[in-house]
């Protein structure tokens, strides 16, 4: 007994020293590592793993950089950013999307890939898909790499509408489709479901307006132009479907809300993301999608994520290479794919096929299809407070406390005075 | 059992079960899978309970990591913080030196202050000492309570003065004083703003939001704000609710050990100012 506690000790001594002087666990090239951050707000809770995964990639390509992930939650993701770039402390690599892209790059925060991508033989712009790598760029600086884009479309409850005798929805489908499968659909649903549901705030609002033929800004974005006849058209067509009872009213979504609605096959139509696939691939009943309806024109959203790159960073050469692989690599991309972690932003049709063969929905070419004809939202420097302006008189005309003209004007005034500040 | 007190204790329990009713709900959510936490009618008991989501808290975040930070950092911001209410309780409350009261108030208008007004001076404050993603920065802002100190002088204001004199006479110092006399009545108030600091402390989410980078030196809160997608109409919401009950039991615990001595100390604290 006692001789085997000595060997356990001596054991013990023995690792220890191994341990202390560099023998054990220690990759010989550790002290010329370098290590950068990334900081992300898409990966938790449901791509973590894919993240990882990418970043094992990575450094197995790139034995000389380390990449350390720090995950963040979407709602404070950008409280915590800003601290960090005041403090002086951004990540040297972190994700932006495009809605929030703009104030960064103006703010001169962000690093210009162009001195990057110069360096580097290999690099091919071509590699990703045009439009979201063009939305990256401002004034002729490349300020990050598309890794995803995604776009909304019309999920529907198959059962739903069979049981209805209603006509399956298609991409031929106009906004007066909609309503008139919306008023069979009303006429057969039991109590408590609902026909259609469209929320109605800032980023359907821009959608809409566009499908309506409208703009929201003028050519030079010094006025709105989101107060006129296509936006009236637009936000009656929002409005009046929560007037005819054909889309569930707020108190009607209660708690439940509209993903609730759907899910529990309360709602045969839904206007969402097609972020949700995953998280309605065990639904109980048959679910398939199509390009939304349009108007005037067919107009659907454009969100794209991407990669860049601190100005400040000390590493801008693994800081590019990091935001290259995680964007475009084939491995990445394919890790991608496999976790239904939305759609890499590549031009590559064979890595995007591995997305299409995927057998639910069973109308995913609708997706690229909807990418067609792409409305990317209005962006400005203060972005948070003309949204925030808009979705306010949008929901005072949604509750009759305003006219959808008094609305309009009034979110135009506010707009028009956040413009002269820009 | 006499009708009146009958009708208390109904009473009572009508407000008990108000109030527990979240909770319940909580923990009947996270043993629920994806649709029937939304199905209506709602189900109190779960039809298929199952632990899945559980299981998928752990998968998504180091919990255990995340209880081990948050337990050694409200340890010891809770311990600084007796510590340091208990020796300015006492003086404020038995010391005479000029500007007391003064002193006092300036302390207590301190509460008024939110948080969110000297977030940032206090950021930048801890970013030229270089504290910034370390624990030391996360415990200092907060190692000191105006509410404690409030509250241990107002407990020790009630200690009377014959204990102290006859101490005196028998040649105690004031640390004497403080340490066998005034402390040892006090253990109830500690208790009680032990478990409050415990709770601000482990519930606490900006300060270590905008201090604490590192995936391994997280507290429990921003471990769990990660189970919040980007888009917040597909949060798996049951698994939410696995993580906020998990994160709630040390409370529960530290609240039901100390649970008789809280109350005590609320109804004698009031009692002299």
């Amino acid at each position: 007994m006692k001789g085997r506690k000595v060997k356990i000790w001596a054991a013990g001594v023995v690792g220890i020293l191994a341990g202390g002087v560099g023998l054990v666990g220690t990759p010989v090239h550790a002290a010329t590592k370098t290590t950068i951050t990334y900081y992300t707000f898409s990966a938790a809770p449901d791509h973590t793993k894919a993240l990882n995964a990418m970043v094992a990639a990575f450094e197995k390509k790139n034995p000389t950089i380390h990449v350390v992930v720090q995950n963040g939650a979407y709602g404070d993701y950008f409280t915590k950013l800003k601290t960090r770039i005041v403090g002086n402390l951004a990540p040297d690599t972190f994700e932006l999307n495009f809605e929030n892209f703009v104030p960064y790059a103006l703010s001169g925060t962000l690093l210009d890939l162009n001195s990057q991508s110069k360096k580097d033989k290999t690099f091919k712009k071509s590699a990703y898909y045009g439009k979201a790598y063009n939305v990256f760029a401002m004034k002729g600086k490349q300020y990050g790499l598309p890794a995803s884009f995604s776009t909304v479309v019309l999920f529907y409850n198959k059962d739903l509408f069979k049981s209805a005798g209603v006509a399956l929805p298609n991409s031929s489908w106009d906004w007066s489709d909609e309503i008139a499968a919306s008023a069979a659909l009303k006429a057969k649903l039991p109590e408590g479901s609902y026909a259609d549901f469209q929320p109605v705030q800032f980023f359907e609002f821009y959608k809409t307006l566009a499908a309506a033929g409208g703009k929201f800004f003028n050519a030079d974005k010094t006025k709105v132009l989101f107060n006129k006849a296509p936006g009236i058209a637009a936000l009656n067509n929002l409005i009046n479907r929560v007037k005819d009872g054909y889309m569930p009213n707020k108190a009607q979504l209660g708690t439940v809300g509209e993903i609730g609605l759907f899910t529990t096959g309360k709602l045969a139509m839904i206007h969402t993301g097609i972020w949700n696939f995953d998280g309605f691939k065990d639904l109980p009943f048959g679910w398939d999608i199509a390009v939304e309806p349009g108007s005037v024109s067919p107009s659907n959203h454009f969100f794209s994520n991407a990669v860049v790159a601190s100005a400040k960073t000390k590493h801008p050469e693994a800081a590019w290479k990091w935001a290259r692989f995680m964007t475009s690599d084939p491995a990445a991309v394919k890790i991608r794919i496999a976790a239904s972690w939305e759609i890499p932003a590549v031009s590559d049709k064979k890595a995007l096929a591995g997305y299409l063969n995927n057998p639910l929905p069973a109308n995913r070419p609708a997706v690229f299809e909807a990418l067609k004809y792409p409305t990317v939202p209005p962006v400005i420097r203060q972005q948070q407070q003309m949204q925030d302006a808009v979705s306010a008189w949008l929901e005072k005309a949604l509750n009759g406390s305003v006219s959808v003209t008094e609305a309009l004007n009034s979110a135009a005034s506010d707009v028009n005075a956040l413009l002269e500040k820009e | 059992m006499n009708r009146q007190s009958l009708r208390s204790k109904i009473v009572v329990s009508i407000f008990g079960l108000a109030m527990l009713f979240p909770f319940i709900w909580m923990v009947s959510s996270s043993l629920k899978v994806g649709a029937e936490a939304f199905a209506t009618p709602p189900t109190l008991i779960p039809k298929h309970p199952t632990l899945e989501n559980y299981r998928r808290v752990f998968e998504i975040i180091d919990l255990p990591r995340l209880f081990l930070n948050s337990l050694i950092i409200s340890i010891i911001i809770v311990t600084l913080q007796l510590t340091t209410a208990s020796l300015a309780g006492y003086a404020f409350a038995r010391l005479h030196f000029r500007g007391k009261n003064a002193i006092f108030v300036v302390y207590l208008a301190t509460m008024m202050i939110p948080f969110q007004v000297i977030l940032v001076p206090m950021f930048i404050e801890m970013r030229q000492l270089g504290l910034i993603d370390s624990y030391l920065g996360l415990i200092l802002p907060t190692c000191t309570s105006a509410f404690a100190v409030f509250l241990m002088r107002q407990v020790m204001l009630g200690i009377p003065r014959e204990l102290e004199e006859a101490a005196i006479l028998d040649g105690a110092s004031h640390f004497r004083l403080f340490r066998s006399i005034a402390l040892p009545l006090c253990v109830p108030t500690l208790a009680t703003l032990g478990i409050l600091g415990f709770m601000g402390t482990w519930n606490a989410f900006l300060w270590p939001l905008v201090m604490i980078y590192s995936p391994e030196k997280m507290t429990l809160p921003l471990g769990l704000a990660l189970l919040s997608g980007e888009h917040s109409s597909s949060n798996d919401w049951p698994m939410i609710m696995a993580g906020t009950t998990l994160s709630i039991i040390p409370i529960v615990i530290v609240y039901l050990l100390f649970q008789r001595k809280i109350a005590q100390s609320f109804l004698t604290a009031g009692l002299k100012g």
